[in-house]
């Protein structure tokens, strides 16, 4: 009897054992489902966040660049206001030489040379009103520009008047080839590298 | 020869409660997985919720951090560059009337 006792406590035992060790293994498998689908959900909202973080570290970056755009602006912005007071004062000086002895010559050779690289014959010349009315000598001037191009010059004053500083178109006659030999043609031809010669000159 | 056959029914008892203890067991462990895989998506939800809320709040965070620090840097640069720009002013008056004749040699000469 005593054995028969032995044997059936092993059997319920062994049951026990057994029983505890499957709801051993199913909890700790449980666990493991849990925790890795928390690890998978961890793991993928930190792929969303790494979007968010470097969006963020990029605004960071972007909003220093503006600050140093911002502030190097404040001295181009002086810089291009100097320049533009150079080439303002240029004009005024333009301006008021035009009302002296010195500006009929320098008017006489801008007409020559237009008309030099007209090539000469027929030409027009156009002024604004009042370097019209100033006594240049169109012979003389035709004279010059003949023996520069070998062909034969006349120079004619035309009625149309110009809105400029000073300085003259001169026109092929009959002709819409011109050369712009006027002081704010000059100006407008030769902005760009006046300028980079001015910065030279005031900022360095 | 009763006794032995009273000992094999004894077993044969013990060896049905046995039984029964695992299959319990069993029964118990698969609704254990059962719970666990119906629980797995709102666990995976909820992890995910939680952090990206961290990341959220570091990224507002951080960008509250960069328009302070943006606005700091903006002060020191816009402080060296008016700096820069009295150094310009002082050389462009000393230097203007040169850069003026300059102009007026280009257009005359």
């Amino acid at each position: 009897m005593e054995s028969t006792r032995v044997i059936t406590e092993m059997i319920l035992d062994e049951a026990k054992r057994s029983a505890e060790g499957i709801l051993q293994e199913a909890e700790k498998s449980a666990e493991d489902l849990l925790e890795k689908q928390k690890q998978r959900g961890v793991q993928k909202a930190n792929e969303a966040a790494k979007i968010l973080l470097s969006e963020a570290e990029l605004n960071k970056l972007n909003s220093i660049a503006n600050s140093k755009i911002k502030a190097n602006w404040v001295i181009l912005s002086k810089k291009e206001t100097w320049i533009d007071n150079v080439l303002n004062e240029a004009k005024t000086v333009l301006k008021i030489m035009t009302k002296t002895k010195k500006y009929l010559p320098i008017l006489e050779k801008l007409i020559t040379d237009a008309g030099v690289i007209l090539g000469g014959k027929e030409l027009e010349v156009l002024l604004n009103p009042q370097d019209s009315a100033l006594p240049l000598r169109l012979d003389n001037i035709a004279k010059k520009i003949t023996e520069k191009t070998g062909f034969e010059t006349k120079l004619k004053l035309s009625e149309q008047k110009l809105e400029v500083i000073g300085g003259a178109i001169v026109r092929i006659a009959n002709c819409k080839v011109i050369m712009d030999n006027t002081f704010d043609d000059i100006l407008r031809r030769g902005e760009k590298d006046l300028r980079f010669e001015i910065a030279k000159i005031l900022f360095f | 020869m009763l006794v032995l056959l009273e000992a094999f029914k004894a077993i044969k008892e013990k060896h049905l409660e046995a039984k029964k203890i695992v299959e319990e067991a069993t029964a118990q462990a698969a609704k254990l997985m059962n719970e666990a895989e119906k629980k797995a998506l709102s666990v995976y939800e909820e992890a995910y919720r939680k952090t990206l809320s961290q990341a959220e709040q570091k990224a507002m965070d951080l960008k509250r951090e960069a328009a302070k620090e943006a606005e700091k840097k903006l002060a020191i640069f816009l402080s060296t560059a008016e700096n820069q720009a009295k150094g310009i002013e002082a050389k462009a008056k000393k230097n203007f009337k040169k850069a003026v004749d300059s102009v007026l040699n280009m257009i005359l000469c």
